[in-house]
C-alpha cells in the first residue's frame, strides 16, 4: 500500500486531508499540510504551516524518509514562493526531531530557524542524551543550534512588548510574551511573522520541561501530553507530575473555551475539541496517581523489557489453556444439547483476539531479540498487549465457569506488569505465615469440585440455573482431583512469605506436574539448617527429562517475590521443585 | 508448519512440524477435511515436532472431534510433547481424546 493511502485511511475520521495543502480553520492566509502517522515510538507526526511570510514546521518528526518527504513539500512551496523556514519542536525528544540530523534531509534543514522552548533548546544545544531520550531509544544526537529560545524561565521576557527577532535566514519573528493573563495560567507567547499575528504558543511542560502548546487557527498542536500518563512515558527523564497535572488542567480550559475546534497531537490522528476536553479531565486524575513513580531510564527499560518477556510465556499459556477450558465447556455443553450455554461460553473469552495479540507479541519479540533494539520497544508492546489482553475476557463471569485460579493469576500478572511499567512497585505483602497451613488449605481447595453434587441437585428445578451449573462442573475440574497426592509436613514456626504469591507459585507449580503426567505427588515441608523447604515432587508420565531443565524466568521471578529461591531436580522418571525460605 | 500426510493399513496420519497457531491452524483444519472430504476418516494427528499449541489449534482438535464420530470413524493424538501435553490436560482436553504415547500405540489402538 503506498504511504499516501495508508495515511489517508488511518486518518479517514480527520477533519484534515493527510498530505495534502488546506486553509487552517479559522487563520487567515495560512495553509496546512499535516503529515499524520500511526501512533508509534520512533517518529511523531509533522505539521508544516504555509504563510506568504513564512514556512513554519511544527516537529520534523524522527524518521529519515519523513525527513525527506517534509524537504520535498518545503521545496514545492519555495519553488513558487521563496520564504524562510522556521521548526517548532512541541519538545526535544528525538521521534520529535531526528529526522533533521539525518543525510540527505540534514543539508537542507541547516538553514532553518528552530524555535524551543528554553530548556529543550539548551538540551538540544549540548545534545543531551538523556533529555532528548536519545539514550533511551538507542539513537545518538548531535548538538543543534537552536536560534529562538522561548519562554525563558531564567530570564522571563517582559510583559506585553512585542521584541523583532531577525533571524539569519531572513525570518522576522515578531514575540509578545505573557507571562500569565488572557484566561489561563500558562506562560505564552503571541508569534508573527508579518503584519498579523498567526501563532500563541504555551508553556505546557510535564511530559517534558520544554512542552509546548501551539494554536493556530482553530487548531490546537500539543505534542505528547496525551500521553504523558501512560505507562513507560509517565517518568521518562525530564516528566515532571505536577506540572503535568497543572498543564493539563490549562489546556482542558483552553480547549473547552469554543475557540479551538481540533486537537493535533504529535502521534496520531485528530480530536475534536470536545472530546479532547473530557480526555484530559481523565488524564488529569490519570497523573494525579502517579506521585514517586520511578523513573523510566535505559537501565529500568531492560529490565522491564525482560519482565515482560517472562510474563508473556505464563500469559500465553494461561490464556491458552483459558481459551481451550472454555472451548472444551462450549463443546461438552453442545452435545448435551444446550447450544445456547455453548455459545454463551463462547462469548466471555475473544480466543481469535488472544490468538493474535499472543502471535503479534512472539513475532515482535522474536524480531527484537535477533537485532539490536532497544529495550523500551519491548517493554512498551508487553504493555500494550497485555492492555489488550486485559479487555479481551469477561473476569467476572469466567470465574464461575472455569478454575477461577486461572482468571485471578492471569489478572495478577497482566497488572504486576502494568504496575511495575508505570514505575511502581507490584505489591509486596510478605509477612509471617504458618506454610503448612497455606499448603493445606490449597491442596484441600485443589482437590474438591466447586460444584458439589448437592449444587447440581438443586438446580435441577430451574433448566438456566442447571445448564450454567452444569457449564460451571465441567470447567472447572479439580487440578488434583485425579492425582494421588501425599502429603509430609514437619517444618516447625512461621516462615516470611507472601501467602498469595506462594499460593499461586505453587498452583504453578502443580500444574506442571500434572500437566506432564504425574500420577502422584509428594508434597512436603521440612525444617533445614537454614530455613526451611516447600518440596513438591512428581512423577513425569510417560516422559522422559534428561538433565535439569531451566526454570521459567516468571516461576523464579516468583518464587523470589513469594520469599524464597526455587530449584529443578530432575531425575529418571521424577520431577522435584523444591522452594527454600530463609528463616524467618 | 509442515504437515506430511501418510496412509497406511486405512489409517491417515497427520505429522506436524512447528507451532500450531492462530497462523497455521487453518492449514491443519484444511488438509484434515480435504482427508476426510477423501473418505478417510481414520485420523491420527502425530505431534512429535509440536511444541506450540494455540486456542485456535485447539479449536481445530474439537472442530475434527465432531466431524469423526460415526461408527468406524477414529481420530486420536500421538507423542505429544510436554508443552502440548500440558496445555490440553489443563484445558480439559485428555479427556475428550483418545491420545497414545507413541505412534506404534496409536495405530493399534485407533484399528
Amino acid at each position: 500500500m503506498q504511504l499516501r493511502e495508508k495515511l489517508v485511511q488511518d486518518c479517514s475520521k480527520s477533519p484534515l486531508v493527510p498530505l495534502a495543502w488546506q486553509q487552517v480553520p479559522g487563520a487567515t492566509q495560512a495553509n496546512i499540510y499535516p503529515l499524520i502517522r500511526k501512533i508509534d515510538t520512533i517518529s511523531s507526526n509533522s505539521y508544516l504551516i504555509e504563510t506568504p511570510d513564512v514556512i513554519c514546521l511544527i516537529d520534523p518528526g524522527g524518521l529519515p524518509d519523513q525527513g525527506i518527504q517534509l524537504v520535498a513539500a518545503i521545496q514545492e512551496l519555495r519553488d513558487k514562493q521563496k520564504r524562510p523556514l522556521v521548526i517548532f519542536l512541541t519538545h526535544a525528544h528525538v521521534d520529535h526531531f531526528l529526522s533533521v540530523q539525518h543525510a540527505p534531509a540534514a543539508t537542507y534543514f541547516k538553514d532553518a530557524v528552530f524555535v524551543v522552548q528554553e530548556t529543550g533548546a539548551d538540551a538540544l544545544e549540548r545534545g543531551d542524551p538523556f533529555l532528548t531520550q536519545a539514550t533511551m531509544m538507542g539513537f545518538t544526537v548531535s548538538p543543534i543550534h537552536v536560534g529562538l529560545k522561548l519562554l525563558s524561565l531564567k530570564n522571563p521576557a517582559q510583559d506585553g512588548f512585542p521584541v523583532t527577532y531577525h533571524a539569519e535566514n531572513g525570518a522576522a519573528i515578531t514575540l509578545t510574551h505573557h507571562s500569565r493573563g488572557c484566561g489561563t495560567g500558562l506562560a505564552h507567547v503571541d508569534i508573527s511573522f508579518g503584519s498579523n499575528p498567526l501563532i500563541t504558543l504555551y508553556h505546557t511542560p510535564g511530559h517534558s520541561p520544554d512542552s509546548i502548546s501551539l494554536r493556530i487557527g482553530r487548531l490546537f498542536f500539543i505534542g505528547d501530553v496525551l500521553f504523558a500518563a501512560n505507562p513507560g512515558i509517565a517518568g521518562l527523564c525530564g516528566w515532571d507530575q505536577k506540572a503535568l497535572i497543572k498543564s493539563l488542567a490549562e489546556i482542558r480550559c483552553l480547549t473547552s473555551t469554543g475557540d479551538i475546534d481540533w486537537i493535533c497531537p504529535g502521534h496520531g490522528r485528530l480530536i475534536a475539541a470536545p472530546d479532547a476536553a473530557r480526555t484530559f479531565e481523565i488524564l488529569e486524575k490519570e497523573a494525579s496517581k502517579l506521585e514517586n513513580i520511578a523513573e523510566f531510564n535505559a537501565e529500568r527499560a531492560a529490565q522491564i523489557a525482560a519482565l515482560g518477556d517472562d510474563c508473556m510465556v505464563a500469559v500465553n499459556e494461561l490464556f491458552t489453556i483459558m481459551s481451550g477450558r472454555l472451548g472444551y465447556v462450549s463443546y461438552v455443553m453442545e452435545e448435551l444439547g444446550e447450544a445456547g450455554v455453548a455459545e454463551e461460553m463462547a462469548r466471555l473469552i475473544k480466543s481469535d483476539v488472544i490468538d493474535e495479540l499472543l502471535e503479534a507479541f512472539r513475532l515482535f519479540s522474536e524480531d527484537h531479540h535477533s537485532s539490536d533494539k532497544v529495550s523500551v520497544h519491548l517493554a512498551l508492546k508487553a504493555g500494550q498487549i497485555m492492555g489488550k489482553l486485559d479487555r479481551s475476557f469477561a473476569k467476572e463471569d469466567l470465574v464461575h465457569i472455569i478454575d477461577p485460579t486461572l482468571v485471578t493469576r492471569a489478572e495478577h500478572l497482566l497488572s504486576d506488569y502494568t504496575t511495575t511499567l508505570r514505575g511502581f512497585c507490584p505489591p509486596d505483602n510478605r509477612c509471617e505465615c504458618d506454610v503448612n497451613g497455606i499448603l493445606s488449605t490449597l491442596t484441600g481447595d485443589l482437590s474438591c469440585s466447586r460444584c458439589s453434587d448437592d449444587d447440581v441437585l438443586s438446580s435441577v428445578d430451574d433448566d438456566t440455573a442447571f445448564a450454567r451449573m452444569l457449564a460451571s462442573r465441567i470447567g472447572s475440574q479439580p487440578l488434583l482431583a485425579d492425582i494421588e497426592l501425599s502429603t509430609s509436613f514437619t517444618s516447625q514456626g512461621p516462615v516470611f512469605v507472601d501467602r498469595d504469591i506462594f499460593s499461586d507459585l505453587m498452583i504453578y507449580l502443580l500444574e506442571d506436574l500434572v500437566g506432564i503426567g504425574a500420577t502422584r505427588i509428594t508434597l512436603s515441608t521440612a525444617q533445614e539448617r537454614l530455613g526451611t523447604t516447600v518440596k513438591i515432587a512428581g512423577d513425569t508420565g510417560s516422559f522422559v527429562f534428561t538433565g535439569d531443565a531451566p526454570i521459567k524466568g516468571f516461576l523464579l521471578r516468583l518464587a523470589s517475590r513469594a520469599g524464597g529461591v526455587l530449584s529443578l531436580q530432575d531425575t529418571k522418571g521424577t520431577r522435584a521443585y523444591v522452594m527454600t525460605f530463609d528463616r524467618a | 508448519m509442515e504437515i506430511t500426510t501418510t496412509t497406511q493399513d486405512g489409517l491417515t496420519m497427520l505429522a506436524m512440524n512447528g507451532r500450531l497457531d492462530t497462523t497455521t491452524a487453518g492449514d491443519l483444519e484444511r488438509e484434515i477435511n480435504n482427508q476426510i472430504g477423501e473418505g478417510n476418516r481414520k485420523i491420527l494427528l502425530n505431534f512429535t515436532a509440536t511444541t506450540y499449541i494455540s486456542s485456535g489449534g485447539m479449536r481445530v482438535l474439537l472442530a475434527t472431534a465432531k466431524k469423526l464420530r460415526n461408527n468406524g470413524d477414529r481420530f486420536g493424538l500421538c507423542c505429544l510433547t510436554p508443552e502440548v501435553h500440558k496445555v490440553l490436560k489443563l484445558a480439559g482436553f485428555t479427556s475428550l481424546f483418545s491420545i497414545y504415547a507413541t505412534e506404534g500405540e496409536a495405530r493399534a489402538g485407533l484399528q
